[in-house]
């Protein structure tokens, strides 16, 4: 709606409930929902409660997964036609992941009502539900795919004929042939307008109908004018026809899409994942002690459920078995087995190490944990990537103005030679190319991805390419990042007579516990068929594990955390200790290991202006070494993750752009914190999913390596848009002129396209020959894929 | 000229048969999964059977 004045008509038209006038006229777009009924099902309680989360205060949040967005105006629209519905609160819409959070008071509206209201602006809205986005997404692509093939095909053809017609001008072609290969063009080229080029016929209608231009607009009215002044030429059979130039136009810009298409497809893995790790089905224990098996949604606050050994928690909840071991990696990032006893709270999503056993669910569907969790992961996915909007906005701006030329040049030609007034207006739509517009972010970004994944670094969020090339300061963790550690048994000391093999064997049994690399460097000393048996684990970030082993406590970690305030000789400050609560039993030198190319790399990134920084939680003089055999200046020691936290803040305060790489275990919040973040792949899961790229083999080389790309896609999109925008400039004042005859018309629209994806194609080569390809790299896959 | 009558007419069987065939391909599952199946000859452990939906 372009102003208050429409809206409140179109609302007024609302209210008097003629909006089916609406849903009638769009009967050319294919509804499969212009029924009640889908959106019914939402009202059953059990259903919703899968998808609505309860903010208090009569709030209710959801996540709908809106078909149809193409671009910023329909961002505006669904926020307009939502946010003007009583009841709701906020409306945030995100073009790219198609997704639109939506806040509303339950007491005004409900959840049916709303999609209701979306239904009405032609957009068809799915609560978030994974198994719902699976299939939508796979018949989105095969959709986009079958177009886009369509249209190459026809596009191919296309070109074929028409270039027999163009030769055949210079040479002398019969009328009758000539009137076949036209006739050939139409044939060809009409299932790529009716079929290829339907989504931006949809657009563009939903679009009119909220009385805005977008980008659908101006594509579908040049796409139907081209054809239908073709098709009126073909029949006369005098003129020229234009069946070749619309089918490129259909291809190329489909083949925009589908490349946007495939690099969000991509970004929503991660999260996807995070979703998906929640069974489908549980065992529900009825009155009688049997079990039966109901779907996940069908679970109630209350019931008692029965999880098998292996199997994964379906709900947030309390154990009423006696004991149990499972592993909540995902949420903790620390490896293996917690204890847990009758009444301890288990979280969704973990695995169950031993069982059966049986709990009470107390959380379900959008409350659990892990839910929250990938709320908070899908709100940060939820911002647009920058570089897209501005793209967008660049060429929506542009096709409006090309329409507006159109309009002027056919009025123009109307005054002086009327017979010249179509075809002129005509060659305006054909050689303006919004094409190059509408590649050159999705072409540029997409090679970007494809070239960092076969280096072994995974982009999470497409945002972290841009704000990778500006960064101006890397911080790196060192435990885990700079370094791997290592433990040999000459490093070990013991005290009070213990034997090197006593105290290794239960310090082994702590460490397995943890996933710090300290830990497993202690944990490989010593061959775990002879482990022994730990209960009450828990582990302190940054400081250490406490178990209990043979009934005495025991803790390992760092010797003011082991010592619990003992004072031991200044020597074994910085050592590794095992201690139960009578005093030490063992210390560990663990020695550090650079990672190989660690010096390699901070030399590069040095060399490239950036300021190398390090962070870490272990002691002084180890920093120091460290830092000074990598020629790093700046660095601090002995800090808790806050205080990495706040030198993050520090920095960024004083204007620096700071680029985190971390391993994930206890450096989360700093690599949240930094404006990119870079978790190894050892990391926790969620570290992986809540960073912007993951680097997979602990290469560290690879960073300045994702780092040149990262800025060579930002100069490839401002040189692609650059140069649409010259190639526009001076080819469309010809083509209004009457200058440019069809042929070179068709042949100016592909070339300055194919010059966009060329450009892009620059992108990851030359410095980019993988030294040594890891094809496993490419797969992106950090979930392990739960077993059920 | 007369070779156009036969080769015009085979190219567009030619034509829909391709996009026959890629249809049927997509429509089957061979394009959902681009990654992953160049990777399964070097995976030695069996595949689990995966969880029904």
């Amino acid at each position: 709606m372009c102003c208050q004045g429409c809206r409140a008509a179109a609302e007024w038209i609302e209210q008097l409930g003629l909006s089916d006038y609406y849903e009638l006229r769009t009967a050319p777009a294919p509804r499969p929902d212009t029924g009640d009924t889908t959106h019914d099902s939402w009202q059953d309680a059990d259903s919703a409660r899968h998808v609505i989360r309860d903010l208090g205060a009569d709030l209710r949040e959801t996540l709908l997964l809106i078909e149809g967005v193409r671009c910023t105006a329909c961002v505006w629209l669904i926020e307009r036609s939502l946010g003007a519905a009583p009841g709701v609160v906020s409306v945030q819409v995100n073009a790219v992941a198609r997704r639109a959070r939506v806040v509303w008071q339950e007491s005004k509206i409900t959840l049916p009502q709303l999609l209701q209201a979306l239904s009405r602006t032609g957009y068809r809205a799915l609560p978030l539900d994974a198994g719902g986005l699976d299939d939508l997404r796979r018949g989105e692509s095969r959709d986009a795919l079958k177009r886009l093939v369509v249209a190459g095909f026809g596009a191919m053809q296309a070109m074929m004929y028409a270039t027999a017609i163009y030769l055949g001008a210079a040479e002398s072609l019969d009328d009758s042939t000539r009137n076949l290969l036209r006739w050939l063009g139409l044939l060809v080229a009409t299932p790529v307008v009716l079929y290829s080029a339907r989504p931006f016929f949809t657009g563009a209608l939903r679009l009119l109908k909220a009385g805005r231009v977008g980008m659908d607009v101006p594509v579908a009215l040049a796409i139907a004018a081209v054809y239908a002044a073709s098709l009126i030429e073909a029949v006369r059979g005098v003129g020229e026809v234009y069946f070749d130039s619309v089918s490129m136009f259909v291809f190329f810009l489909l083949t925009g899409r589908y490349l946007e298409m495939r690099a969000r497809h991509h970004a929503r893995d991660l999260t996807d994942a995070l979703a998906r790790l929640t069974p489908p089905f549980a065992e529900r224990a009825l009155e009688d002690g049997t079990f039966t098996r109901v779907g996940i949604h069908q679970l109630r606050v209350g019931d008692r459920v029965r999880v098998a050994e292996g199997g994964i928690v379906p709900a947030d909840g309390v154990l009423l078995t006696e004991r149990c071991r499972v592993d909540e990696a995902l949420l903790s990032g620390e490896s293996a087995a917690v204890m847990k006893r009758r009444d301890d709270s288990l979280i969704a999503g973990s695995v169950l190490e031993d069982g059966p056993v049986l709990m009470r669910v107390e959380r379900v569907g959008a409350d659990t944990a892990l839910a929250g969790i990938a709320a908070l992961v899908g709100r940060a996915h939820a911002e647009r990537p920058r570089l897209q909007v501005v793209g967008e906005i660049a060429a929506g701006r542009f096709v409006a103005r090309v329409l507006i030329l159109t309009a002027i040049t056919a009025a123009g030609w109307a005054i002086f030679d009327p017979a010249r007034a179509l075809p002129a207006a005509i060659a305006v739509l054909v050689i303006s190319c919004p094409c190059a517009f509408a590649l050159a972010v999705p072409a540029a970004l997409t090679r970007a991805l494809g070239a960092m994944a076969r280096r072994g670094v995974l982009v999470v969020k497409p945002d972290g390419i841009q704000a990778l090339a500006e960064c101006t300061h890397v911080l790196f963790d060192k435990t885990g990042t700079l370094t791997e550690a290592s433990l040999s048994r000459t490093d070990l000391r013991t005290f009070d007579g213990v034997s090197h093999d006593g105290a290794l064997r239960l310090a082994m049994a702590l460490a397995r516990q943890s996933r710090h690399p300290v830990a497993r460097a202690i944990a490989a000393a010593y061959p775990d068929t002879d482990a022994a048996a730990v209960s009450d684990v828990a582990t302190h970030a940054g400081a250490g594990v406490s178990a209990t082993i043979e009934g005495r406590t025991l803790r390992l970690g760092r010797s003011d955390f082991a010592l619990a305030g003992k004072q031991l000789a200044r020597e074994f400050e910085d050592a590794v200790l095992l201690a139960d609560d009578r005093g030490p039993i063992a210390a560990f030198r663990i020695t550090e290991r650079l990672r190989p190319e660690a010096c390699a790399a901070i030399e590069a990134l040095q060399a490239r202006g950036m300021t190398v920084l390090i962070a870490s939680g272990d002691a002084n003089s180890k920093v120091a070494a460290i830092a000074a055999r990598l020629n790093v200046g700046t660095w601090r020691a002995r800090l808790l993750p806050a205080e990495k936290l706040a030198w993050v803040a520090e920095l960024r305060a004083a204007g620096a752009r700071v680029l985190a790489v971390g391993d994930g275990i206890n450096d989360a919040p700093v690599l949240a914190g930094a404006d990119v973040a870079i978790a190894l792949a050892e990391g926790s899961e969620l570290t992986q999913a809540s960073s912007d790229m993951v680097l997979k083999g602990g290469r560290l080389d690879a960073i300045v390596y994702a780092r040149n790309i990262a800025q060579r896609t930002l100069a490839v999109v401002r040189q692609n848009q650059r140069w649409a925008l010259y190639y526009n400039f001076s080819a469309v004042p010809l083509a209004a002129l009457g200058f440019i005859p069809p042929w070179l018309a068709a042949l100016g629209m592909s070339l300055s396209s194919f010059v966009v994806i060329l450009n892009a194609l620059r992108i990851g080569r030359g410095d980019a020959t993988p030294r040594d390809a890891q094809p496993e790299h490419s797969r992106v896959e950090p979930f392990p894929r739960p077993t059920a | 000229m007369n070779i156009l009558l036969m080769m015009i007419p085979l190219s567009l069987a030619f034509l829909a048969g391709a996009v026959w065939l890629f249809f049927w391909a997509v429509n089957n599952g061979q394009f959902d999964d681009l990654d992953t199946p160049a990777l399964l000859p070097l995976d030695d452990a069996p595949r689990r059977d995966e969880t029904p939906p």
